[in-house]
């Protein structure tokens, strides 16, 4: 997920090489750390209620710097509980505002943010070409000095035409878009489309690892990023389906439609000593 | 909130890059279970593997397939496919299997790979696994490849891998030229994998629809749409055909219908049963609702034999003709539920009709001139009810002299048949003037023969144009005479013009050989008897008769030279009367009861016809001569208006305007009386030209809202009757003659605009015969029967409206509200309120022809407005071509005016792309307003 964009051009190249660098850090050692849960969301309910307004707050739109083709509403069509104790975000192929797709885009913006912790949510992804969800959070600061300088952590990305892949980014100052610091974590016969898996950061001063299903698969130091690290300050969470835009390219005819994101749960940690 | 510790060391790490590394490598296949046959995944990578078979296909060019050694995805070499030029001599298509002839075991995988391309883009017809030149129980097929200049791997699932564990049949192919142009494709590197990113596995029947079919005993019905749909690991569907033992079928009741493992479901008996699937514990979408009838019913005889000369008969279809080549029997057109078969009975071939909405009969390749035709027959045969209104109808299509479907220049037109024409389990013969069919104003292309109806299983033989006026037995020409009995004095057995004895058998099975059927002649109910021996009559009831003094029969034929009749009693005591035969036309008897004695005329049950020939009969009825059926025996029916709301020009039961002249001069030769009948003061005009009412004041009739009179004739074949205000202004309104007893008429006062109701003086009538009027006299429908205030005024935008009929509304130009279908509904316009407003009295049915035909795809829905106080049954149909039309039932009687919008999707099948006309059936006076579409 980018904040903005222009000139974007696809960052598989940087991914790749960053990919083949990985194997020969020897300063990934994981720590043990204390945890303590401090938001969470389980979204029980039933079906068809919309989430929790006291946690969340939605993103009305479209395109939001990406091209992105689907409308986002707040309607329950598009984001509401499935009564099966996940949270669906539901992209449609429907004529809307303009647009002829909706979907959904709900934040913490206002709500909820922190400056460090772990930020984990359990997902089953939608799929099918043009299909983009994301699990991810933006500098709470964005407002008053804009982005990249408020930074964007991409705890997931995932492309519905490769239903096994799945992306972690940070874009900050000096390496957003194209040039933003990424990797992506993959199933050789598995895909992210027939199950649920929990997709996390765990955010300290010193890095930010993400992980898939506890598998830890990139840290980011502030030595890995080529201009200034502003990851020291509250970010929000967002998560959404987004259909189509420079990410992820056009949904085709053969793009099943609905596509649902269904979000078993998320929780934000923080460190205790 | 809870503490949660998470640990993590670098092995993790490392097992995760392991296992990304590890990925291009092949698999072991050791570690999979030991099994019987091999597992060996490769098909072709290099060569053929191990036991890998090539065979081609019958008709295919067999040199088709070849080893490339220099084209190849990978490693060495390809398979190369060459597919020939249409035409090739050598074969059409190239297409063939590789087998195995030990079978291996595939359980562990879920599907066959391979990576393709072509000389040229193409679209390969078919590739697939599961060939094994014997049964393929487990066929799986990918139709309509694409293939281009680039190499591209191609993925078919695998439906239920456990099924194959001693499969032959490893891959196949099959592809025809492009554009009737050879080209080669390669295919490599061809095996099955375990490759775990297929997810959303739908499997489905039917192709995922959900169909009812109407079905009887003794059916097979194959489950076709055998399919399932797999998401690749690129995330896009794709579809794969299965054959059916990859699915569990089950029959939800399996005493009406069974299903074999290879999904073919057996009709067993009648009732319901529901058909689904299974497919690898997967729900198949898709389901197959049998409606089984049970044991089919089929005409025990075939029909009568046609003995109308060759010379003058054009034939679609008969034994006893030789028939000209029809395209087609069923045109499966859209919405057309028809299934056709060809059947057989006692050697004679009969077309067979099944869950027959509509089905079309074509005969465009080799349109039929039929100018020199008079008539049009078919021979039909239902074991459905016929009670009405069922109808069977039949439209005959000229395609014009482009022959072709449109062009302006097509004409058609639709008869429709109800009983008593039609009748269930016996043959009924259709012999219908071409002149009946008015809108087919050219039959020299003949094209196209549509049935539809209420009927859904119907057999049909015979059916040809011939020629009336050449020689041969070809029925009468025209109508036995109508009769002129007064219907009060008639007993009647088989009339068109009088009530029938209900329930009557006019072919009880009393062993005879004689083929009865019921035939139309100029629109008249007539009864055939062919090849008569003898046939029997059984009345509906014992009738008491001995009030009557005669029964009057018609008959016609050619070629009987013996023809009695015998009148029965219980006992049997039965009397015959003989009939002179052979008829020159129409014959009539009036045979005086008393000819039948000693038969019991207080209980008389049975006829009995004997003789030889063919014989067309009507109009049997019993009645009683009351000395001279040209005057009414009866008085006119008393009024029953209250005497206030009333203006009486002529009536005993009202104070009348006085002063009238009912015998002005105006130079007519009608000779007008008065005469008393049943002491009941009648008009009577004598052979009638015209005749005036000069009223004794000028009258405001603008209180009121009818005209009623009473009328008698039994020789007139014209009426009208004018209301007259000064200019004169005087509009006509015919009634209809000659009357059947006294006929009564309520005449909606605007029938007769332009004329002024404030200032009525005069009445006249013209036409001819002779004329008994009662009852002549202005009233107010006060009592409810009338709208007393216009129909609401509708409120949708214009922009979204396509009106038919509202002061509101532009509405479509030309639009006919008064087309004579035939019916009995008298059809007016009236001012309500200043409210244009139709007005539909005495309703059967009623239609609007519209101005042009009209595309209301983009509407939603059709209002209307409708006032009824005395209706019981109201229908509104939208009708397409064909025609196709619906019919949606209307709330009735109203309590003031009720609105509708209805649905357009309620009248499916209608082409809403083509709407051409509306109806109205039902009962009642009927007032309409606001007839529109909208969005």
């Amino acid at each position: 997920m980018k904040w903005n964009n222009s000139n974007f051009t696809i960052s598989l190249l940087l991914l790749g090489l960053s990919f083949s660098f990985w194997s020969c850090k020897n300063d990934n050692v994981i720590v043990e750390r204390n945890w303590q849960l401090v938001w969470e969301d389980e979204f029980d309910g039933p079906a068809g209620q919309s989430p929790d307004p006291q946690k969340w707050t939605y993103d009305i739109g479209t395109d939001w710097g990406n091209a992105q083709l689907e409308y986002d509403t707040d309607r329950p069509e598009n984001v509401s509980l499935d009564g099966q104790g996940n949270l669906a975000i539901i992209a449609k192929r429907e004529s809307y505002a303009g647009s002829a797709f909706t979907s959904a885009r709900i934040t913490t913006q206002g709500l909820f943010d922190q400056a460090y912790g772990r930020f984990e949510a359990r997902i089953k992804m939608p799929w099918g070409p043009g299909i983009w969800p994301a699990f991810w959070l933006l500098g709470s600061d964005i407002e008053s000095i804009g982005w990249p300088q408020c930074g964007e952590i991409d705890i997931m990305e995932y492309r519905g035409q490769q239903p096994n892949l799945i992306h972690g980014t940070i874009h900050g100052p000096g390496y957003s878009q194209s040039e933003a610091i990424t990797k992506s974590y993959g199933f050789e016969n598995d895909r992210f489309d027939v199950a649920f898996h929990v997709f996390a950061v765990e955010w300290v001063e010193e890095y930010i690892d993400f992980y898939v299903d506890d598998v830890l698969y990139q840290r980011i130091s502030p030595g890995d990023v080529p201009g200034e690290w502003v990851y020291d300050h509250p970010f929000y969470i967002i998560l959404n389906v987004a259909v189509g835009g420079n990410f992820v390219g056009f949904p085709t005819d053969q793009t099943p439609f609905p596509q649902s994101m269904l979000v078993d749960w998320v929780r934000v940690y923080k460190e205790i000593n | 909130m809870t503490n949660r510790r998470y640990t993590f060391s670098a092995t993790w790490l490392v097992l995760v890059l392991v296992l990304f590394t590890a990925l291009s490598c092949k698999r072991n296949f050791d570690d999979l279970e030991p099994a019987t046959y091999p597992t060996t995944p490769e098909v072709f990578i290099d060569a053929f593997s191990e036991g890998l078979i090539y065979a081609a296909f019958g008709g295919s060019k067999v040199t088709a397939f070849d080893v490339d050694k220099d084209v190849f995805y990978k490693g060495t070499a390809s398979m190369k496919f060459e597919v020939p030029d249409a035409g090739d001599p050598e074969g059409a298509y190239a297409g063939g299997a590789f087998f195995t002839e030990v079978g291996r075991d595939l359980s562990g995988y879920d599907a066959l790979t391979f990576w393709a391309k072509a000389s040229q883009p193409a679209t390969i017809d078919l590739v697939g696994f599961g060939n094994d030149l014997a049964e393929s129980r487990f066929l799986v097929t990918l139709r309509d490849v694409a293939v281009n200049t680039n190499w591209k791997k191609y993925i078919i699932p695998i439906p239920d891998p456990s099924k194959l564990t001693q499969e032959r049949g490893m891959f196949l192919y099959s592809e025809g030229p492009e554009n009737g142009s050879g080209y080669t494709f390669w295919i490599d590197e061809v095996k099955f994998e375990k490759l775990g990113t297929l997810a959303h596995p739908s499997p489905g029947i039917l192709e995922k629809q959900d169909q009812v079919i109407s079905a009887e005993t003794g059916d097979k019905l194959p489950i076709g749409g055998l399919m399932e749909t797999f998401n690749l690991p690129t995330g896009v569907d794709q579809r794969i055909d299965v054959a059916p033992a990859y699915f569990s079928f089950t029959s939800s009741n399996t005493s009406v219908a069974t299903v074999s493992s290879l999904g073919v479901v057996s009709v067993i008996d009648a009732g319901t049963a529901v058909v689904k699937a299974t497919l690898a514990g997967l729900e198949a979408e898709g389901s197959m609702t049998i409606q089984s009838t049970g044991t089919a019913v089929s005409p025990p005889a075939p029909a009568p034999t046609p003995t109308v000369s060759p010379d003058s008969v054009i034939s679609l279809f008969s034994n006893a003709y030789t028939n000209v080549p029809v395209d087609t029997w069923n045109t499966h057109w859209q919405f057309s539920t028809a299934e056709d078969f060809d059947i057989t009975i006692d050697g004679d071939d009969v077309k067979r009709y099944k869950n027959l909405n509509f089905v079309g009969i074509e005969f465009s390749s080799q349109t039929i001139d039929a100018t020199e035709m008079t008539h049009f027959h078919l021979d039909i045969w239902t074991p459905d009810p016929t009670d009405p209104p069922a109808a069977f109808k039949v439209l005959l299509v000229d395609f014009g002299a482009d022959g072709t479907y449109g062009g302006g220049d097509d004409s058609s037109h639709e008869l429709a048949f109800t009983s008593p024409t039609l009748a269930s389990e016996t043959w009924v013969s259709l012999d219908v003037p071409l002149s009946s069919f008015a809108g087919l104003t050219h039959r020299a292309h003949l094209a196209q023969l549509v049935l539809s109806g209420d009927l859904p299983n119907v057999f049909l033989d015979n059916v040809y144009f011939y020629n009336s006026g050449s020689s041969g037995t070809t029925g009468p020409a025209v109508a036995a005479p109508v009769p002129t009995q007064d219907p009060a004095d008639v007993i009647s057995i088989f009339s068109d013009a009088y009530t029938n004895v209900a329930g009557t058998d006019f072919f009880p099975n009393w062993g005879q050989a004689t083929v009865v059927s019921q035939l139309l002649i100029d629109g008249n109910n007539t009864l055939l008897y062919s090849g008569l021996n003898y046939q029997g009559i059984q009345l509906g009831a014992n009738q008491d008769v001995s009030g009557m003094t005669h029964l009057h029969l018609d008959y016609w034929t050619e070629n009987s030279t013996a023809l009695n009749l015998y009148l029965i009693s219980p006992g049997p005591v039965e009397a015959p009367f003989t009939l002179s035969v052979p008829t020159s036309g129409w014959g009539s008897v009036d045979i005086p009861l008393s000819a039948f004695a000693p038969v019991d005329l207080a209980d008389v049950f049975q006829f009995k016809f004997d003789g030889n020939g063919d014989i067309y009969l009507d109009n049997l009825f019993f009645y009683k001569d009351s000395g001279g059926g040209d005057t009414p025996s009866v008085a006119a029916p008393a009024p029953t208006q209250d005497p206030a709301n009333v203006i009486s020009v002529y009536s005993d039961a009202y104070t009348n305007i006085a002063g009238t002249d009912f015998f002005p001069n105006w130079g007519q030769a009608t000779v007008p009386s008065e005469v008393l009948i049943d002491g009941n003061n009648t008009l009577l005009y004598s052979g009638l030209n015209y005749q005036g009412i000069q009223l004794g004041s000028n009258q405001d009739v603008s209180g009121m809202t009818h005209v009623h009179l009473d009328f008698w004739t039994a020789n007139s074949t014209a009426l009208n009757v004018y209301l007259i205000s000064p200019g004169p202004v005087e509009t006509p309104y015919a009634l209809s003659v000659p009357s059947s007893g006294w006929a009564s008429v309520d005449i909606p006062l605007s029938a007769f605009a332009p004329v002024d109701l404030l200032d009525v003086i005069q009445f006249k009538f013209d036409g001819n015969g002779d004329i008994y009027l009662d009852n002549i006299y202005f009233y107010n429908d006060a009592g409810g029967d009338t709208p007393t205030i216009a129909a609401p005024d509708p409120s949708y935008d214009p922009a979204n409206v396509i009106s038919v009929y509202s002061d509101a509304y532009t509405n479509i130009a030309g639009t006919d509200f008064f087309p004579n279908w035939g019916q009995a509904t008298v059809p007016s316009e009236v001012l309500i309120d200043g409210n244009n407003t139709l007005l539909y009295s005495g309703l059967n049915y009623q239609g609007i022809q519209l101005g042009s035909n009209q595309d209301v795809s983009g509407m939603t829905h059709v209002h209307l407005d409708f006032w009824t106080a005395n209706s019981t049954a109201l229908n509104v149909y939208l009708i397409s071509p064909g025609p196709v039309e619906t019919a949606y039932a209307l709330s009735v009687p109203t309590s003031g005016w009720a609105s509708v919008d209805i649905p357009l999707t309620d009248f499916a099948p209608v082409n809403l792309m083509d709407v051409i006309q509306f109806k109205f059936d039902g009962d009642g006076d009927i007032y309409l307003d606001n007839i529109f579409f909208h969005n």
